[in-house]
C-alpha cells in the first residue's frame, strides 16, 4: 500500500468484509426492491423462454436503433433513481427544519443521518447528470442521427456498442454502491480537498470517481463515433445546408463532447493518483491546488452543460416545426447559434466559482462572456416564436413538451442573467437559488427529452403513445416542476444554503412543505407516464402508424417505415431540400416503392463489446475495494479482447435484394416486440 | 382523498400566518442589507431583473399570442408555411440580445469591482465621505471541521462561532480555513467568499446597522455543515470595547497547540460559543503554513453499518 488506509485490507479481498454490507432499513428496503425486481424480471425471460432472443436480438446487437434504445432504458431507470434521491432529499429538508424538529432512525433531526443524506444528494446530482441525461440524449441521437441522414448504420456499430456497454457499467457501479460499502458524499462535482484520502476515508468516492470515469471512456466513444457518421455517411444529395437540424444539433454537442470529456478523465486521473499513490496535485498542501480541480472539472463541467442542452434545442427545433406545420425560422441563424453555444461553453467555466477569490478583472471577463451565450440562446426562442408565426400550431404531446421547454427557458435565461453578475452572485452562489436555476435549465432538457422521445416513439416502434395519458403526465410533470422550484428559487432570497442536512431557520418550513408537495405532484407524473407505457403498448395494434406518424414530418427519417427496418432504408435516399420530406410529399413522392433492390451489407452482432463491459465493471469493482489480482486480471481481459477482436476480419454480412423485397412487402421492422426472423 | 387533499392544503398557509408579515419579511435576508456590500448587492439584483424582466415578459407574452393566434383549429389566422426567413426579423432577434448583454455587462463589470471583496470601491467611497473611517478593525477567520474561529489579533483575543463587530467601522478579515473549503457568508452584511485550506482570502465590510445576524457557511464541508453557523452581532464602537475588555479576561487561551486540539471534527450541533483571551499572535499564520506543509484533520472512518 502507497498510501495509508484507515480500516482493513487484505490482498484476496482488499478493503472488502462483511462490515461493507450497510445496515439501514432504507437501504435494505431498496435492496429487496431491487432484488424482487430483478428477481421478476429474470422470471419472466426464462418462463417466455427469451434469453435467445434477449442475447440475439439485445445483448449483442450493433444496431444503432436497438443501441439507442437501450441507452434509452437505462437513462431512465437511473432517472427514476435519481428522482427517488430527490424524494428522500425533499422529505428529510421537510422533516429537519428548525431545531424542535424530531428525528428518526438514529438522525438527530428529519430520517436521514448527515452523511447518508451526503450521499443521497450526491448520487442525485451524479445520476441525473451522467447517467441519466446523457445516456438518454446519447441514446436519442443514436436512433434519431443515422435515420435523419439517409445513413444504414452508424460509422463504428461495434464502437457503438462498446460505449453503451461502459456507459452501463458506470451506471451499474453506482447501483451496486448502495448495496456494498457507500456513496460519495462530495457532491455530484467532487469538492476538493473533501475527496482527498484524508477528509474521504471510504470506498465512496471510489465508487463515483471509477463509475464516471468508466462511463465517460464510453461517451467520449460516442462522441467521436456520431461525429464520423454526420460527416461522412449522409445520404447523397444533403449537402451541409441540406442537414437537419437536429443532426446539426448534435454534431456541436458532440464535438463538445469529444474534446471536454478527455479533461474529465484527466482530473479524475489526477484525483486517482493522489487517493491511490499519495500524490498532492489537489491536497491543499505539499504543493497540491484545490482550485486546479475546480478549474479542470468545470472546464468538462460547463461543456457538459451544454452537451445535455444542445440536443434539447435540436429537438425543440424538429418538434416545433412538425407541429407548426411550417419550415423552421432562420435555419442558417439557428445552425450558428448552435455552434455559438457549443464554441463559448468553453469560455465561461470560472462562473462556477466566482466567490473563488479572484481579481475583479477575471471574474468580470467570464461574467461578460457568461452573459453572451444569452445571445444565441435569446435568438433560438425568437426563432422558434416566428416558426410558429404564420403557422398551425397543433399540441399534441411533443409539442406540449417543446413549449414547456421554451418557457423553462425564459426562466432560466432570467436567473441565469442574475447569477452571471457577479455582485448578484455573491449573495446567491451557494444558494438553493442556484439549485433552482440549473434545475429550471435542466427542465429544459428533460422538457425537450420527453417531447423528443413521444415525437420519435412511433418511428422506433411503430406505434403511437397514448396522447390522454401523455397529457395528464405532462401536466402533473408541469405542476410538480413549479411546486418544486418556485418556493426554491424563494427560500434562496431567504439566504438558504445547498446541501443542508438540518436547516436551522424554521421559517423555511412552508417552502419546504410546498417542496414536498411538489415532489409528490411529480410522482403521479411517473405513474401516468407508466401507464402511458403500458395503456400504449397494450393497445398497440388500435395506433400503428405509416411512416410519417405525424402527418407533418419534415425530415428524412419520416421517409422509411415505421417501425424501420433493421437496414434503415431499402434503397438509400437521394436528397434533393432541407425538409426533404415536404419535397417529396409535394411532389407525391413520399409513398413511391423502389424500382429496383440491392443488396445491403450490414454489420454481424458481436458478443464483444458485452465481454469488455463485463470486464470493466470488474476492473471498477477491483479498484473501488482496492483488489489487486482483479483489477490486474479484467485490465489484462480487455487488452487481449481489444487486440483479439482486431484480428476479425469477417465482421461483416449481406442482405440479398430479394431479402430486402421480402421485408420491405411484408412490412416488417427490426424493433418490433416480437423476434423478427432470424438473421445470419 | 378528497378530505385528506383538502386538510392538507391548508397547512403551509397556516404555518405562513403563524407569522407576522414583519417577520416574514425580515426573513428574507437578500431584501435586507445592513451594509453598503449586501446594499450594492442587491442594489444590482434589481437592476439585472429589471432589464431582463423588460424582455423577457413580452417575449413570453409575444410567443404564448403566436401559440395562440396561428392555433390549428383558428381558420382565420393566416397560414404561409413557405415563410421562413426575413433579414429585418434577423437583425431585430440578434439585436435585442446584443443590446441587452451589452448593457449587463457595463453593469456587471461596474459591480465587480464596487463588491470586489479585496477592495471594494462601496468601502472607499464612504471612508472618503463626510463621516470617514478613522480606523480599520483585523478579524483573522479560520474555519476547522466544522467550527468558526475568529481572531482579533490585535486585540489579542478569539471567538469560537460567535462574530462581534463595531457598526461603522472597516472590518479587514482574512480567512483560511485548516480542513477544506467554506464559505463565509453573512447575508445581510456582504455576499460570499470562499474559505480554503493553505491559502488565504479577504473580505472588507462596513456594517451600518445594529443587530444581529445569522452567519454561516454556504459551501458543503462534510458532516457538520448544516450546523456551521455563528450569530454576528454588530455592536456601537464603546459596546466592543467593553465587550472586548470581557473575552481578555476569559480563562481560555488560545495557541497552536490548542488550536489543533479546537480543530478535531466537531459538529456543533447545540451552536456552543466559546471566548480566548491571550491568543498568541501570528497563529493564523502559522494554520495556513501548517496546512501548506501537509496538516489534515482526518475525518475517521464512518462505519458503513451505521450510515
Amino acid at each position: 500500500m502507497i498510501t495509508s488506509l484507515q480500516g482493513p485490507w487484505s490482498p484476496s479481498l482488499g478493503r472488502l468484509s462483511l462490515s461493507a454490507i450497510p445496515h439501514n432499513p432504507i437501504i435494505t428496503g431498496a435492496f429487496f426492491f431491487a432484488a424482487i425486481f430483478a428477481v421478476l424480471v429474470v422470471g419472466y425471460v426464462t418462463y417466455s423462454g427469451k434469453w435467445g432472443y434477449l442475447w440475439r436480438e439485445w445483448l449483442t446487437t450493433v444496431d444503432h436503433k436497438k443501441i439507442g434504445v437501450m441507452y434509452i432504458l437505462v437513462g431512465l431507470i437511473m432517472l427514476f433513481r435519481g428522482f427517488v434521491d430527490a424524494l428522500m432529499m425533499r422529505t428529510q429538508q421537510m422533516l429537519a427544519d428548525g431545531p424542535h424538529s424530531s428525528g428518526f432512525l438514529g438522525a438527530a433531526h428529519g430520517y436521514l443521518v448527515p452523511y447518508h443524506f451526503d450521499q443521497v444528494y450526491s448520487a442525485h446530482g451524479t445520476i441525473m447528470i451522467l447517467f441519466a441525461a446523457t445516456p438518454i440524449l446519447v441514446g436519442i441521437m443514436n436512433v434519431v442521427v443515422p435515420l435523419q441522414i439517409g445513413a444504414r448504420d452508424m460509422a463504428f456499430p461495434y464502437l457503438n456498442a462498446l460505449g453503451l456497454w461502459l456507459t452501463s457499467v458506470g451506471a451499474g457501479l453506482i447501483m451496486f454502491s448502495l448495496f456494498l460499502g457507500d456513496f460519495s458524499h462530495a457532491g455530484w462535482v467532487g469538492l476538493t480537498p473533501l475527496t482527498e484520502l484524508a477528509y474521504s476515508p471510504g470506498v465512496g468516492t471510489d465508487y463515483w470517481m471509477w463509475a464516471i470515469q468508466i462511463a465517460s471512456v464510453g461517451t467520449t466513444l460516442g462522441a467521436a463515433n456520431l461525429i464520423a457518421t454526420i460527416v461522412k455517411m449522409r445520404a447523397p444529395g444533403m449537402t451541409w445546408g441540406r442537414v437537419p437540424i437536429f443532426t446539426w444539433t448534435a454534431l456541436s454537442t458532440n464535438i463538445i463532447a469529444l474534446t471536454s470529456f478527455p479533461v474529465l478523465g484527466v482530473s479524475l486521473g489526477l484525483l486517482g493518483l493522489d487517493r491511490y499513490f499519495g500524490t498532492h496535485f489537489f491536497t491543499a498542501g505539499m504543493g497540491g491546488n484545490l482550485m486546479l480541480y475546480a478549474n479542470l472539472f468545470w472546464i468538462w463541467g460547463h461543456p457538459e452543460v451544454y452537451f445535455v442542452i444542445l440536443p434539447a434545442f435540436g429537438m425543440m427545433s424538429e418538434i416545433i416545426p412538425t407541429f407548426s406545420e411550417k419550415a423552421l425560422f432562420g435555419y442558417i441563424t439557428m445552425v450558428a447559434a448552435s455552434f455559438a453555444i457549443a464554441g463559448l461553453s468553453w469560455s465561461v467555466w470560472l462562473h462556477h466559482f466566482f466567490t473563488m477569490g479572484a481579481g475583479p478583472d477575471v471574474n468580470t471577463f467570464f461574467s461578460i462572456a457568461t452573459m453572451v451565450v444569452g445571445i444565441p440562446t435569446g435568438v433560438k426562442v425568437f426563432n422558434w416564436a416566428f416558426t410558429v408565426y404564420r403557422g398551425r400550431s397543433r399540441f399534441e404531446t411533443p409539442m406540449m413538451w417543446a413549449v414547456g421547454a421554451l418557457f423553462m427557458l425564459l426562466l432560466g435565461g432570467l436567473t441565469g442573467m442574475m447569477l452571471a453578475m457577479p455582485p448578484v452572485n455573491y449573495s446567491v452562489h451557494n444558494s438553493v437559488f442556484v439549485v433552482a436555476h440549473f434545475h429550471t435549465m435542466l427542465m429544459v432538457v428533460v422538457y425537450g427529452i420527453l417531447g423528443g422521445i413521444s415525437y420519435w416513439f412511433p418511428k422506433v416502434f411503430g406505434f403511437k403513445l397514448n396522447e390522454a395519458l401523455g397529457k395528464r403526465f405532462f401536466w402533473y410533470f408541469t405542476a410538480g416542476t413549479i411546486m418544486v422550484f418556485i418556493p426554491m428559487y424563494t427560500s434562496g432570497f431567504m439566504g438558504m444554503t445547498r446541501r443542508l442536512d438540518y436547516i436551522a431557520n424554521p421559517h423555511l418550513l412552508p417552502f419546504e412543505v410546498a417542496e414536498e408537495l411538489g415532489i409528490l405532484l411529480y410522482s403521479v407524473s411517473i405513474y401516468y407516464f407508466v401507464r402511458q407505457l403500458y395503456v400504449s403498448l397494450r393497445d398497440r395494434n388500435e395506433s400503428r402508424v405509416g411512416a410519417d406518424a405525424w402527418g407533418t414530418a419534415r425530415t428524412l427519417e419520416w421517409l422509411t417505415p415505421s417501425p424501420v427496418p433493421f437496414y434503415n432504408f431499402a434503397v438509400t435516399p437521394h436528397v434533393n431540400a432541407r425538409d426533404e420530406l415536404v419535397w417529396r410529399r409535394e411532389r407525391g413522392l413520399d409513398e413511391s416503392v423502389p424500382v429496383r433492390y440491392e443488396d445491403i451489407p450490414m454489420p454481424k452482432n458481436t458478443s464483444v463489446p458485452l465481454v469488455i463491459g463485463a470486464l470493466a465493471f470488474a476492473l471498477g469493482f477491483g479498484l473501488v475495494w482496492r483488489i489487486w489480482w482483479l483489477t490486474d486480471m479484467s485490465f489484462l481481459g480487455i487488452i487481449v479482447v481489444v487486440i483479439a477482436r482486431s484480428f476479425v476480419r469477417n465482421t461483416d454480412y449481406v442482405v440479398k435484394a430479394s431479402e430486402v423485397e421480402r421485408i420491405e412487402r411484408s412490412g416488417g421492422g427490426a424493433i418490433s416486440l416480437e423476434p423478427s426472423p432470424s438473421r445470419p | 382523498m378528497r378530505l385528506w387533499v383538502r386538510r392538507a392544503i391548508p397547512i403551509p398557509l397556516l404555518l405562513l400566518a403563524g407569522c407576522s408579515s414583519n417577520e416574514i419579511s425580515r426573513q428574507f435576508v437578500l431584501f435586507r442589507p445592513a451594509g453598503p456590500l449586501s446594499g450594492a448587492d442587491l442594489h444590482f439584483t434589481v437592476l439585472d431583473v429589471g432589464v431582463m424582466l423588460g424582455i423577457i415578459i413580452p417575449t413570453a407574452i409575444v410567443t404564448a399570442f403566436f401559440l395562440l393566434r396561428y392555433r390549428k383549429t383558428n381558420a382565420k389566422a393566416v397560414y404561409d408555411p413557405k415563410w421562413s426567413h426575413s433579414n429585418r426579423i434577423e437583425l431585430v432577434v440578434w439585436a435585442i440580445p446584443l443590446l441587452t448583454v451589452g448593457m449587463l455587462g457595463y453593469y456587471s463589470y461596474k459591480g465587480t469591482f464596487e463588491v470586489n471583496p479585496y477592495n471594494p470601491r462601496m468601502i472607499k467611497t464612504v471612508s472618503t465621505g463626510a463621516d470617514a473611517v478613522s480606523h480599520t478593525l483585523n478579524v483573522d477567520v479560520i474555519t476547522t471541521d466544522w467550527q468558526w474561529l475568529f481572531i482579533y489579533p490585535k486585540q489579542h483575543i478569539a471567538t469560537a462561532n460567535e462574530l462581534v463587530i463595531p457598526a461603522g467601522t472597516v472590518v479587514d478579515f482574512r480567512l483560511t480555513s485548516a480542513t477544506v473549503v467554506n464559505d463565509f457568508f453573512i447575508p445581510n452584511l456582504a455576499g460570499m467568499i470562499d474559505v480554503m485550506p493553505g491559502m488565504r482570502t479577504k473580505q472588507i465590510l462596513i456594517a451600518d446597522k445594529l443587530g444581529q445576524y445569522r452567519g454561516y457557511s454556504a459551501n458543503f464541508s462534510g458532516g457538520g455543515f448544516s450546523w456551521m453557523g455563528f450569530n454576528t452581532k454588530v455592536v456601537t464602537e464603546s459596546q466592543f470595547h467593553q465587550w472586548v475588555q470581557k473575552v481578555g479576561q476569559s480563562p481560555h487561551h488560545m495557541n497552536y497547540a490548542k488550536f489543533n486540539v479546537f480543530a478535531k471534527p466537531t459538529k456543533n450541533m447545540d451552536g456552543k460559543t466559546d471566548h480566548f483571551s491571550g491568543v498568541s499572535a501570528g497563529l493564523f499564520d502559522r494554520v495556513i503554513k501548517a496546512v501548506m506543509m501537509g496538516k489534515v484533520y482526518p475525518t475517521p472512518l464512518p462505519a458503513y453499518g451505521k450510515m
